[in-house]
């Protein structure tokens, strides 16, 4: 995994790989009970590579992530009781927390042009922060990723794309549908990983 | 003599002219630049979009007079455009956002339905972001656009937002008070939008 050099330390994450299994873990479980009355889209597999990703995250910044949103929430600070009770509410792909300045989008390449805004305004504001945009990798053949990120990078704004390479939409295999996949530019960090998880569920039959 | 003939052509065509405006109500277009101006006014405020900047569309007429610090002259990426507005007014910042034809907003419904109509109640209240959203259905009158540029979406965008608030200019003293209210007015609830959706009538900028 690339981390482009611009990018510095900004603090120390205090998750480990398996404190964020076990939350995944315990959602699981409590999807599992019928109860919760919403889809969930459980994170497994590239924990080691967000673990390090976040720590160029500024508590400060925006993050902007997908469906799939607990491990970024978390390691953006947003408490986990919090999280759980939204997860538990049927709300995991409805994930918003302004105070932490964290917001997703259900729909492919729905949070970019979002992030491109966010970050517009922070550099008319002579800000430092900054705005990590969290995609997969059939958002990164998108034409939003395609426009805003030439957008971004002409007028020098404040905006970071993490493109999360599963190789899956849904269970649509990305490489198949576009034949390849692109090139990936050296400011976009990049990694692949396998799911350990279906798309959304447990992989477990649940009788609601 | 040539010179002088054109001199005498020029004067003509300018006599005209003002013989042509005196005889055309021009209050509706005015009371946009009016309250054009009076939007411009305030800090937080931006305009943006195709032909805020540049001629090309009658509604450029109507933000001419506007600082140009306050005008950012957007690419063709109409629903990036969308998501941008929605971006920055996460940050404060509110978009007056033009779409000179509602033929060209058509190309922003993902933005527009998925997100910014959304925004208030996915994230509960969280997020209540301003933004004013200009269209104009195109004019038909003395020329007609034809059917890609002249089309009334009015009752289908009822139909289709849930939140955002949707208002037809019709009179020109509709104008000015429905701008004003679209960036003072408050939420009733947490699930209330504060964004606008104000619909012009081109074929008005010259008759009424």
């Amino acid at each position: 995994m690339n981390i482009p050099s611009h990018l510095k330390k900004v603090k120390e994450v205090d998750w480990t790989i398996e404190e964020l299994e076990d939350f995944e873990l315990e959602c699981k479980k409590e999807w599992e009970t019928g109860e919760v009355l919403g889809p969930v889209h459980l994170s497994k597999g590239n924990e080691k590579e967000l673990i390090e990703i976040f720590q160029y995250v500024h508590p400060n910044d925006y993050v902007y992530s997908t469906w799939r949103n607990h491990y970024h929430a978390l390691l953006h600070g947003i408490p986990k009781d919090w999280l759980m009770d939204e997860v538990k509410r049927g709300r995991s792909m409805k994930i918003i927390n302004k105070e932490h300045n964290f917001v997703i989008s259900a729909i492919v390449g729905g949070i970019i042009p979002q992030a491109l805004g966010t970050a517009w305004a922070l550099k008319q504001k002579g800000s430092d922060r900054k705005v990590w945009c969290f995609i997969g990798d059939m958002g990164f053949e998108t034409g939003e990723f395609h426009l805003c990120y030439k957008y971004a990078k002409n007028f020098d704004l404040p905006l970071q794309f993490v493109v999360e390479d599963n190789n899956l939409s849904t269970n649509t295999p990305t490489n198949e549908t576009w034949g390849k996949k692109q090139e990936v530019p050296d400011d976009v960090i990049y990694y692949e990983y396998e799911r350990g998880f279906p798309h959304h569920g447990s992989g477990t039959w649940v009788l609601f | 003599m040539v010179d002088s003939l054109t001199k005498q052509k020029e004067e003509m065509a300018k006599f005209q002219e003002a013989e042509m405006l005196k005889h055309l109500d021009l209050r509706y277009k005015n009371e946009i630049i009016r309250s054009m101006e009076w939007l411009a006014e305030k800090d937080d405020t931006i305009f943006l979009g195709q032909a805020v900047n540049y001629s090309g569309n009658a509604m450029f007429n109507t933000t001419k007079t506007i600082p140009t610090e306050k005008r950012i002259e957007l690419p063709v990426f109409e629903d990036v455009q969308m998501g941008m507005s929605l971006g920055m007014a996460y940050e404060g910042v509110v978009p007056i956002t033009s779409y000179p034809r509602f033929d060209f907003l058509i190309c922003a419904v993902n933005q527009l339905v998925n997100h910014v109509d959304k925004m208030s109640i996915i994230s509960e209240g969280q997020y209540q972001p301003r933004i004013i959203i200009r269209t104009s259905i195109g004019s038909r009158i003395p020329l007609d656009a034809g059917e890609q540029h002249t089309q009334d979406h009015t009752q289908a965008f009822k139909n289709l937002l849930k939140r955002v608030h949707v208002v037809v200019l019709d009179e020109w003293h509709d104008v000015f008070p429905a701008f004003k209210h679209a960036y003072e007015r408050q939420p009733v609830s947490k699930y209330d939008s504060l964004v606008t959706l104000l619909i012009e009538w081109g074929d008005h900028y010259n008759a009424k």
